[in-house]
């Protein structure tokens, strides 16, 4: 008797504990809602007022399917920080594409890298120090580092992207990339474009495949940037022009293959080597399917830029923190009334 | 006790069996039946702030000129205050300064667009786009209009090969696989009557001609040394067809006019060798010595005719003086002492007709 008591105890117990353990994974599933305090206008904003564990980033996520989009809010609304109780409105679409204001408009300064080095600058190869000190001034000075396809987006006049946007590219593909620039870019979690021309590849000084499969995994874009990095606008000597117009498609279209091919990746950017281009290199550029093409003009984007001679500002391995910040333009002045 | 146990057990069977799902949908429908019921009594800022707040952001907004943010923001009062008649007359007004102000600025944008005011017209569609985001045209103009186009359009015409096209563009037929490329013709495929073609734009550099100018060069200067002047002119001039820059062609045509000025006035043909200089490129030192050269040559025979004047005149051969001084004033209309000479001759000619 007294066993079976004990026996029915044991099994309260154990169904006790079972049915807790189900109403707290019930629980956690069920997603807060700010259903009581919210209104939507039109379709394209909420006005919702903030609760207590409410974060911009949470809010983001919640409203706008996408954490890293509280910018958006912020932006909006004029704040950096969140208080329990604050209303506020999300904007539910791009509010101001083009980042047209009455003074001016948007630029997006697009930083060329080309190689790193441990400790020695030269001219095409900046130190590691420099560069972790420039990528820590963009963190520490609320710039966003954007990706390819966001930049796309806003150059599209898609796209809204945030007020202080930069992006960061690398040429040519050199193992310094790699094994420096890719540690530092993680730690602060930076996207980037490496443009690579496809012969230089698996060379001495080069990143072989593997590792930039694994960048590409990590999130890089891995782009072209032609196959033999030959000047696309002028014909060598002795070449004809139809010889000269061979080796520009074979130029073009060969490295978007093999992107694909080896990362399974489409490569829809080019930049140009020596960053220079003429009209018969962009038509071919459009019959390959490219949505865009890079050069090394120093200056600002605009989303006007015609997209074929996106500008991109050098950084050189002699340049100091204030140069660096002078390649930073954000916006443009210009009176829009 | 055993009843309570079978219930509690009944109960935990019903959730294994609905599962969480079932009990989040019980759960949610409370939930939106709150906020069903909330939200009927949210307007006029039981749980928000008031309509009137935001109006007013709205208002300075507008004040400032920033007139889509102005609209938002009214357009949430509007939706906080529905039974407000004030609101939606605001909004209707609104929307009509943006749409006036946009059209204003798409316009004047267009105006300078067609005077090649390319800078000013994109400060005007930018603003347009500032104040209507969604404008397609303006957006069209700032993005595609304002840019170099790196083709060109081409309706073909009746007859038309590829060839005669790359030689219309290009000044080369060869180039003509470039086209039947960039248009998806295969080789040896004709182009059809009233299609239109893309025609890649080439840097000068790239026009280059299936003439070999070295040897076009070379036949002008053997054709100027044996002084058959406009057949070098032409050999020149074509090379120039092919390449406008062409240096040696040019000053081959500059020297050609040159040397024809000089044979000219050797053989005392002024008028003509003016007019031929008057072809040549003002710019070049051999063009500015050879017409120097033209005037001065006039000078001196203008001075060799008065003198012969003078000597006729001396001689009493009024007739052939006066003729001598004509030719001087026809190559040197400013000769003072011809200009005397041939009123006395006249006059005194006169006189004498009176006398016999």
């Amino acid at each position: 008797m007294q066993r079976s008591a004990n026996r029915r105890k044991t099994i309260s117990v154990i169904v006790f504990l079972l049915s807790l353990l189900l109403l707290a994974a019930c629980a956690t599933s069920i997603r807060s809602h700010h259903k009581i305090s919210e209104i939507r206008i039109n379709d394209d904003f909420i006005i919702v007022t903030a609760a207590a564990k409410d974060t911009l980033s949470s809010l983001a996520a919640e409203y706008l399917n996408d954490p890293s989009k509280e910018w958006l809010i912020s932006e909006f609304n004029h704040i950096k920080t969140l208080a329990p109780g604050q209303e506020l409105i999300i904007p539910l679409f791009p509010f101001k594409k083009g980042g047209l204001k009455l003074g001016g408009y948007q630029t997006v300064p697009v930083l060329s890298y080309y190689r790193l080095s441990k400790n020695k600058p030269s001219k095409i190869a900046i130190t590691q120090d420099d560069f972790k000190a420039q990528m820590k001034y963009l963190k520490e000075n609320g710039y966003h580092v954007i990706t390819l396809d966001q930049l796309l987006g806003f150059l599209d006049y898609q796209e809204q992207i945030p007020e202080k946007s930069v992006a960061i590219t690398f040429d040519d593909g050199w193992i310094s990339v790699y094994d420096i620039a890719f540690p530092i870019l993680k730690k602060y979690g930076f996207p980037a474009t490496i443009f690579i021309y496809t012969d230089f590849i698996g060379g001495g000084k080069a990143m072989s495949w593997k590792q930039i499969k694994e960048l590409s995994e990590a999130g890089f874009d891995i782009q072209c940037q032609t196959k033999t990095h030959r000047d696309l606008t002028v014909l060598k000597e002795k070449e004809s022009f139809k010889e000269y117009f061979k080796s520009l498609e074979m130029e073009i279209s060969y490295p978007k293959k093999l992107i694909k091919k080896k990362l399974n990746k489409e490569c829809k950017c080019l930049a140009y080597p020596y960053g220079i281009t003429n009209n018969l290199v962009i038509a071919m550029l459009k019959k390959h399917g490219y949505r865009a093409a890079f050069t090394v003009d120093n200056r600002s984007n605009p989303f006007f830029i015609d997209k074929y001679k996106i500008n991109r500002s050098a950084i050189y391995g002699e340049y100091d923190i204030e140069k660096f910040k002078n390649k930073l333009s954000v916006f443009q002045n210009m009176e829009l009334k | 006790m055993k009843r309570f146990f079978n219930i509690y057990l009944l109960l935990i069977v019903l959730f294994f069996f609905t599962g969480c799902a079932g009990v989040r949908e019980f759960l949610g429908d409370i939930a939106d039946k709150i906020a069903e019921k909330n939200s009927e009594k949210a307007p006029e800022g039981t749980k928000f702030l008031p309509a009137s707040y935001y109006l007013e952001k709205a208002l300075a907004y507008e004040k400032n000129d920033e007139l889509q943010t102005a609209l938002f923001y009214m357009q949430i009062a509007g939706t906080l205050n529905p039974d407000s008649i004030k609101i939606p007359e605001k909004i209707a007004s609104l929307k009509s300064t943006i749409d006036h102000k946009a059209r204003k600025h798409f316009t004047t944008g267009v105006e300078c667009y067609e005077k090649r005011k390319f800078k000013d017209a994109r400060r005007q569609f930018l603003t347009t786009l500032r104040y209507a985001p969604g404008h397609q045209e303006a957006l069209d103009y700032l993005k595609n209009r304002l840019h170099p186009k790196e083709y060109l359009n081409y309706t073909v015409k009746e007859k038309d090969t590829l060839k005669d096209i790359s030689k219309k563009f290009y000044k080369d037929p060869s180039k003509d696989f470039l086209i039947a490329y960039f248009n998806n013709l295969k080789t040896g495929e004709e182009p059809i009557s009233g299609t239109t073609l893309e025609i890649p734009v080439l840097e000068s550099e790239f026009n280059r001609p299936s003439i070999d100018i070295p040897i076009e060069l070379i036949k002008a200067e053997n054709l100027l040394k044996e002084k058959q002047y406009e057949q070098a002119l032409a050999v020149a001039g074509k090379i120039l067809d092919y390449d406008k820059s062409n240096k040696a062609a040019q000053d081959l045509i500059n020297t050609a006019f040159c040397q024809q000025g000089k044979d000219l006035i050797i053989r005392k043909n002024y008028t003509e060798a003016l007019h031929v200089l008057s072809r040549a490129d003002p710019q070049y030192d051999c063009v500015k010595k050879t017409t120097s050269d033209v005037y001065t040559a006039m000078e001196k025979q203008a001075e060799v005719h008065y003198l012969k004047g003078v000597n006729h005149f001396l001689n009493e051969e009024l007739q052939s003086a006066i003729k001598e001084w004509e030719k001087t004033l026809a190559l040197n209309p400013e000769h003072k002492k011809a200009k005397k000479n041939i009123n006395n001759a006249r006059s005194l000619l006169k006189k004498l007709e009176k006398v016999k």
